[in-house]
């Protein structure tokens, strides 16, 4: 087993992939790429990834339906968040679907890298409440 | 309720006292008639008896007695007691007389001012009716419910001034007038009153001039009314009334409806300033709604740009890799060349609602500068399908007509679906540009919203952008001296239409003004 976590990042705009994979990389993480919801699964599926950093607004599937769709699932990976939606009514939709925290863009990146060891860090059962960060 | 004035009453009262009417007596022509009854049988009672002593005193002539009995005496006495009878049944009379005259003052009185105690009662209700309701349609309600009630009327309309030639029938209770039923100024009973701004009141022995043929009408009312309603000098329409054959209208009728109409007129433009303060207010809270809406979505749009401009800087701090941070600084560039592109949008829609910036309009091949676009969309990733001939010339500007067609092409991409084709329609002196989608269409409601700046018809903000991109392109085609619609496509999805000036057009001009 690596010894680096696996970060799947997902987000629609490819320049936010890739500033985000050099990041993640360089912070020590494995990170893999999705462009939309649909491929996220597939790769959630497939490559079991430790965190995921999740854009709500992207085609094909969007943020809520991968969230929603992780929610049912006994095994699931953490999420954080990453939107450019601001509104608390998405934050507590997010909250309530078991995101372990939400990051509103444009993050800061060292902030965000901390946001993504704490929620790994976490070791509570859920790892949802004490972990949101808005 | 006691209605008629002191005076009459005190001088009433006085003539019953001194024609000898008793104080518990009603005083009327009743008793009036009764007393002069009274006068005129004592009269003759008084005339038998003095007849009868008469008669005595002639018979008993001569014989011995009382002096005071000598016929000569005794006549003189009856002569002076008939005399004082005739000045007092006189005196009466003329007293009878004057109190009968006052009853039937105060019996007219009392009717009139019964009248205009019922005109001020109906008009204070009709008054309240009006003043408790403020929106339009319920004004002409309450005035059409007043007016029939007041005046005993079967059926009535209120038609309002459209433009200034023609009225609109906006109310409508019973009768044969369809509501909406539209009547040129000068036409018909409506047209004219409201031309001449004079009443009129039609009765069954109506003259054919003024109305003909109306008597032919099936089911014509035995009586109508029709009068202007004015307000500060200004015409607002007319108010009809008409009543069945049995009921016919007259002079007091009309002056109720003349008193009426003043109040109506009020409160119709009462409610007009009421229904444009209530648009001025709405516009006001729609145009806050659009701009909180435009703020959101701005920052919304700039968070993405920035987001990745920060992540490529804080990237290029931690890469050694030469590749990569040329990789990112490209990220940086494209990120700073979107944010220039929002703003240049935002100037641009603040420019064309402006107005203040025509473009210069040339001679441009459309066909050459669509092949150019669909160049760069394709490197964008928004392929197109062109259908546009080897050349096609039209008279616009060439940049605008770049960010007309960049700005559809983008517009298909978001919101309709691939295929997006791109197509020339020339027609003699016209040319339409066609940018169709395979998406699902454009609602007919939303055809002409979509052009309005800031609106979104993803409200959910699921697609990206600020609601400017189809604004700029209706601004751009209308400073180009063209127009945008947009229509279902023949085979589904949404056509984004342009029309252009094409150079024949143009020639045409020229030879015109030559």
């Amino acid at each position: 087993m690596s010894a680096k976590p696996k970060v799947l990042i997902v987000d629609d705009e490819p320049d936010v992939l890739l500033t985000l994979r050099v990041i993640l990389e360089a912070s020590g993480f494995d990170p893999a790429l999705a462009a939309d919801g649909e491929t996220a699964l597939r790769r959630i599926d497939a490559e079991h990834p430790d965190l995921v950093l999740l854009d709500i607004m992207m085609p094909v599937l969007d943020g809520w339906f991968v969230l929603a769709e992780l929610a049912g699932r006994a095994k699931k990976p953490k999420v954080i968040v990453c939107s450019a939606k601001s509104g608390d009514a998405d934050k507590a939709r997010a909250r309530d679907l078991g995101a372990d925290a939400y990051v509103v863009k444009p993050w800061d990146p060292t902030a965000l890298m901390q946001t993504i060891r704490d929620v790994l860090a976490a070791k509570n059962a859920t790892g949802t409440v004490e972990n949101i960060r808005v | 309720m006691d209605v008629i004035p002191t005076e009459i009453r005190d001088r009433i009262k006085y003539e019953a006292r001194v024609a000898g009417l008793g104080q518990g007596t009603a005083v009327s022509i009743e008793a009036v008639e009764r007393r002069r009854l009274q006068i005129w049988v004592l009269g003759g009672v008084l005339v038998v008896a003095l007849s009868i002593a008469f008669g005595i005193s002639s018979l008993s002539g001569g014989r011995e007695g009382s002096r005071w009995l000598q016929p000569g005496v005794l006549q003189v006495a009856l002569i002076a007691l008939a005399l004082g009878f005739c000045v007092y049944a006189i005196e009466k009379e003329v007293h009878l007389h004057r109190l009968s005259r006052l009853i039937v003052d105060e019996r007219v009185l009392n009717s009139a001012l019964s009248k205009s105690l019922q005109q001020h009662s109906a008009l204070m209700a009709a008054g309240r009716a009006l003043n408790s309701v403020l929106d339009l349609d319920e004004v002409l309600d309450v005035i059409l419910a007043s007016a029939l009630d007041m005046l005993r009327a079967s059926a009535g309309s209120v038609m309002l001034l459209e433009g200034d030639d023609a009225l609109r029938a906006v109310a409508v209770r019973g009768g044969e007038t369809p509501r909406n039923a539209r009547v040129m100024m000068g036409e018909s009973i409506a047209g004219k009153v409201a031309r001449a701004r004079e009443p009129i009141i039609l009765n069954d022995q109506m003259d054919d001039e003024r109305l003909p043929g109306r008597d032919k009408r099936s089911g014509a009312p035995g009586s109508a009314m029709c009068i202007p309603l004015q307000h500060r000098g200004h015409l607002l329409g007319v108010l009809n009334v008409s009543a069945p054959r049995a009921r016919a209208f007259d002079e007091y009728d009309m002056q109720l409806l003349s008193l009426f109409a003043e109040p109506v007129a009020a409160a119709i433009a009462k409610a007009g300033l009421y229904e444009a303060e209530r648009a001025h207010v709405s516009k006001l809270l729609e145009a806050g709604r659009q701009t909180s809406q435009f703020v959101a979505s701005v920052s919304h749009e700039l968070r993405t740009p920035i987001t990745s401009i920060r992540g490529a800087i804080a990237a290029s701090r931690v890469t050694t890799e030469y590749q990569q941070r040329a990789e990112l600084l490209d990220v940086m560039e494209r990120q700073a060349l979107r944010l220039a592109h929002m703003v240049e949008e935002m100037l641009t829609a603040a420019k064309l609602e402006r107005n203040d910036s025509m473009p210069l309009l040339r001679r441009v091949d459309l066909a050459v500068l669509i092949r150019m676009s669909a160049l760069d969309s394709q490197v964008a990733g928004r392929p197109v399908e062109l259908a546009v001939p080897e050349h096609c010339e039209v008279r616009a500007d060439p940049e605008s007509l770049r960010r007309i067609i960049g700005n559809l092409v983008e517009n298909a991409h978001k919101y309709g679906a691939v295929p997006v084709r791109i197509v020339i329609d020339q027609d003699a002196g016209k040319t339409v540009l066609s940018v169709i989608d395979s998406g699902p269409g454009v609602p007919p409601a939303e055809r002409e919203k979509i052009f309005d700046r800031f609106y979104r018809s993803d409200t959910n903000g699921e697609k990206p952008g600020v609601g400017l991109g189809l604004p700029i392109v209706r601004g751009l085609a209308e400073a180009c001296g063209g127009s945008v619609w947009v229509e279902d496509a023949p085979g589904g999805g949404a056509a984004f239409r342009v029309s252009l000036r094409t150079r024949a057009v143009d020639e045409q001009e020229v030879a015109s003004v030559s």
